[in-house]
């Protein structure tokens, strides 16, 4: 969020506490699981434990696209999260063929979020450095 | 979409920063407006349209009718 409108600030209050529970949570649960080697559904509810503050950023990206009533800065966010989102599936479809015909081992699907932001801020970047190019035309 | 708004803003000496904070929106929402990167929501253009006191079609050119003017 390069603009720091009242929705941008929203936004930033709710995902700094999220990333923090994500960062506690992710090691919480790696020293939990190589200290007590639990199995079964405990294993199960530990390993989802990580993953919860990743959907709850999810809902922090939505009201944060829903908030933000700068239109343009919403065109460009959204403008962004979809060529991110096109990453992924074309990442996920030759992946995903290179598998079938065992090209390629297992990957892990869990790297589908950090894709997603990392081509998401990408984008971001570059329409943003659009921006300030037309500030200088 | 090609328009008058940098001229209009112009004309009262305004900074993109004065045009964006009197239509509550941020400065680069003006600037794409005013390149023609971006085309405005009709309530935006309204907007736009009422701060200066003309018709909208007096500050965006109609695409239709563009190679006519």
């Amino acid at each position: 969020m390069v603009s720091r409108t009242a929705a941008a600030r929203r936004y930033m209050r709710r995902f700094v506490p999220t990333m923090i529970g994500y960062v506690v949570l992710v090691i919480g649960t790696s020293l939990a699981v190589s200290r007590f080697h639990p199995a079964g559904g405990a294993l199960v509810a530990l390993s989802i434990l990580p993953a919860l503050p990743i959907l709850g950023m999810l809902l922090v990206i939505g009201l944060y696209v829903r908030e933000e009533t700068d239109e343009y800065l919403r065109q460009r966010l959204v403008t962004a999260m979809l060529f991110g989102i096109g990453v992924v599936l074309a990442a996920a479809t030759v992946l995903g063929f290179l598998q079938i015909y065992r090209v390629l081992g297992q990957i892990d699907v869990f790297w589908a979020f950090p894709l997603w932001c990392a081509s998401w801020g990408l984008a971001q970047c570059v329409l943003a450095w659009r921006d300030r190019a037309g500030d200088a035309a | 979409m090609n328009n008058r708004l940098r001229v209009l803003r112009a004309e009262r000496a305004w900074s993109q920063q004065d045009l964006a904070e009197r239509l509550e929106v941020s400065r680069q929402s003006v600037n794409a407006i005013e390149t023609g990167r971006y085309d405005p929501s009709l309530p935006l253009a309204f907007k736009i349209a009422d701060l200066f006191g003309l018709a909208i079609e007096d500050i965006f050119v109609n695409p239709a009718k563009e190679q006519d003017q």
